[in-house]
């Protein structure tokens, strides 16, 4: 009987393979966007503007204080209701994207206030101003901090995004709950999704903690 | 929108709201304490001597963390039935959650208890202290001070895992919204009443956060 | 009253302790120096067996250490251990560091202890610090509190490992001070230094190791001036023209 459901979930394989490219998909685009905006928001939470700062840090909050599932239902739902029609595809994107910017923007700002403070003072010493400060003595600096996280958060948010199949997106945990329907063997339904997603998000977890490793050479005090 | 926005439907449904706001903290809450007694048991697997244990705890470990919280949970519902397991689904969310939260719990426990400096232990060890002693009043006192801002972390996240029971059906916060949807057809003011009670949970547990590295500031070697 | 007889040790490969040979009298002051890895640390941490040596006999008070059937927590109750870096707790009190090896150990009632906690937290001169945190305290007044935590269990031994090491210049005479009472009062003392100005003054014999090696050991006043090794010579003349 086994057998007979494994042949089954062979049949299904390419919808499973159909749904790890739209899970790839919708968590691509989202990081995308949201590494791109996560920087800017994070640039200017570690800056000392009083109008941005403060408010890019309340809407952070309030997101990272809700679970994403409840973000991507007032999303879905919301945006009909202002007169937006949307369809599940672009409203997943949208919440992940939102979700990943804010998750980033923490992550970028604590690796620039974790430069030190007179990297900045010779910067200015020697006349560059603000933007180039950023370009050339801040940012590559910081990035030793951000980079391990930053690889750590895509890992999570390539998890999260199986949470879009709730409003309806095929991704790759839609199709098993959708197969499952048909073939109730939940364990190798969703073994095999587990898997799938294993499969990406395994070697990222090792990257990030591979980068961890490299980036505190050589800032690793001597004798200790 | 605002004009339209029914307040006096979120008072109807408040009863609702609350109940599911209780079921959210104890879901939560079981799932807290669950997965902080596997967090100890795997991370005792995962530094312990033995290095099959250690394998086992490594797997498990890893397997959560390359899965996501949601696929677990289905893997569960829809699977322990066809191995004749069956379970309320409360049992089964918490047994998702738990499992889920107690690999990160096992990897924040070893991180604090390996961030004691050796010293420390050479200093009781010095002193005469067996192994039972040291444990009790040198190594997990500062073991407990190091791991509570992360374990509270993690609370944070476990209440917000908790919202994925509601696609189990389990009445929670999140399923209140959703109930609200299907039955008046009032998503925003369902779910955004949700997400009102879940930032209370959040900023409670961030105010504790606080408070408990002011009370523990003496520990700052 | 502490023996080593033939002691061996190795890291690995890496031979640290290659016979040693040394006899330390009760009541006597002993300061061992030598250049980093001389194994002058390890040497001391076998003592109370922190270290375990492989090979040869080290005998405390007719305690064998080197048996793996020797019981160590009757032995490390009789020797003071003070680390370079302190490793204080840093959740506890002064008072509650201090007291809780007798407590534990010993088995001495909490307002036993106490009173015995507050009597050496006094004779170090941190009578007025009894319930502050080792977070509140300076490096001399930590390690202040480090040497009370060991005389607290009233010991036979007191071992120092560089003591004042990571200590700023200004404190060092604090702690040496402590020690000098110590000294003076017939405490057995190993301590391991590079302040030769304690050693001249307070040591009954001062010992020079090198790579491994117990070199030359000797009375305070040849020491210093009759060095016979050419190893000894050359430490000296570096570590003495600053």
């Amino acid at each position: 009987m086994w057998g007979f459901y494994i042949e089954q979930l062979i049949h299904s394989l390419p919808f499973f393979l159909k749904g790890l490219w739209m899970t790839i998909a919708v968590s691509g685009l989202s990081l995308l966007a949201g590494t791109v905006i996560g920087f800017i928001w994070g640039i200017v939470r570690a800056s000392r503007s009083r109008f941005a700062k403060p408010l890019i840090g309340a809407w952070v909050d309030v997101i990272r204080g809700t679970p994403f599932l409840v973000q991507i239902f007032i999303i879905f739902f919301l945006f009909p209701e202002i007169g937006i029609q949307l369809e599940a595809f672009p409203a997943a994107v949208i919440a992940l994207t939102n979700l990943a910017a804010c998750f980033i923007c923490e992550i970028v700002a604590a690796g620039i206030l974790s430069v030190p403070l007179g990297q900045k003072e010779a910067a200015t010493s020697t006349g560059l101003n603000w933007f180039q400060q950023l370009r050339y003595v801040i940012m590559p600096q910081s990035m030793r901090v951000v980079l391990p996280p930053l690889v750590g958060q895509y890992v999570l948010l390539i998890k999260d995004s199986s949470v879009v199949s709730a409003i309806g997106v095929s991704d790759v945990t839609r199709v098993g709950w959708l197969t499952v329907q048909r073939i109730p063997q939940g364990l190798l339904v969703f073994g095999l999704v587990a898997v799938l997603y294993f499969v990406i998000c395994y070697p990222l977890i090792q990257l990030s903690n591979r980068l961890e490793k490299r980036m505190s050479v050589g800032y690793t005090r001597g004798k200790e | 929108m605002l004009e339209t926005f029914n307040f006096r439907v979120i008072l109807e449904y408040m009863p609702l709201f609350l109940s599911c706001f209780f079921a959210t903290l104890w879901l939560s809450g079981a799932g807290l304490i669950g997965s902080f007694v596997m967090g100890i048991i795997a991370c005792g697997m995962r530094i312990g001597r033995f290095k099959l244990l250690s394998r086992i705890a490594y797997v498990y470990i890893e397997s959560i963390r390359s899965t996501p919280l949601l696929v677990q949970l289905f893997f569960f519902y829809f699977g322990l039935p066809s191995l004749g397991l069956r379970m309320s689904e409360a049992s089964t969310g918490i047994l998702a959650l738990t499992l889920n939260s107690g690999a990160y719990m096992a990897e924040i426990i070893r991180a604090g208890v390996q961030s004691i400096p050796h010293g420390q232990v050479e200093a009781a060890v010095s002193s005469g202290l067996n192994y039972f002693q040291r444990m009790r009043c040198v190594i997990l006192p500062q073991a407990i001070g190091v791991t509570l801002p992360p374990m509270l972390g993690q609370a944070i996240v476990l209440v917000k895992d908790s919202a994925l029971l509601s696609l189990i059906s389990l009445p929670e916060l999140t399923r209140a919204g959703q109930i609200m949807t299907s039955e008046r057809f009032m998503p925003a003011e369902g779910f955004l009443t949700s997400a009102v009670f879940y930032l209370v949970i959040y900023y409670f547990l961030k105010w504790l956060t606080h408070w408990s590295q002011r009370r523990l500031i003496y520990m700052q070697t | 009253m502490i023996e080593f007889k033939d002691v061996h040790k190795w890291f690995g490969e890496l031979h640290v302790l290659k016979g040693i040979n040394l006899k330390v009298e009760s009541a006597e002051v002993l300061v061992v120096c030598g250049p980093s890895g001389s194994g002058k640390s390890t040497l001391i941490r076998c003592i109370n067996r922190l270290e375990r040596i492989q090979k040869g006999e080290l005998i405390i008070d007719t305690m064998k250490v080197h048996d793996s059937k020797a019981n160590m927590t009757k032995l490390r109750a009789e020797i003071g251990f003070v680390f370079q870096q302190f490793n204080l707790y840093p959740h506890m009190t002064a008072l509650q560091n201090v007291t809780l090896a007798p407590m534990k150990v010993r088995k001495t009632p909490k307002k036993e202890a106490e009173d015995q906690g507050r009597y050496v937290l006094e004779k170090v001169g941190l009578a007025d610090k009894l319930h502050q945190f080792p977070a509140q305290l300076s490096g001399g007044q930590q390690q202040r509190v480090a040497i009370a935590r060991g005389l607290c269990m009233r010991p036979k031994i007191m071992l120092f490992d560089e003591p004042t090491s990571a200590l700023d210049p200004e404190m060092i005479n604090e702690v040496l001070e402590v020690m000098r009472n110590l000294a003076r009062e017939g405490m057995t003392m190993i301590v391991v230094t590079h302040e030769m100005g304690f050693a001249r003054e307070v040591s009954h014999r001062v010992a020079f190791m090198d790579f491994g090696e117990l070199i030359e050991i000797a009375p305070p006043g040849e020491f210093f001036a009759h060095p016979k090794s050419e190893r000894t010579k050359l430490f000296l003349s570096k570590i003495l023209t600053h």
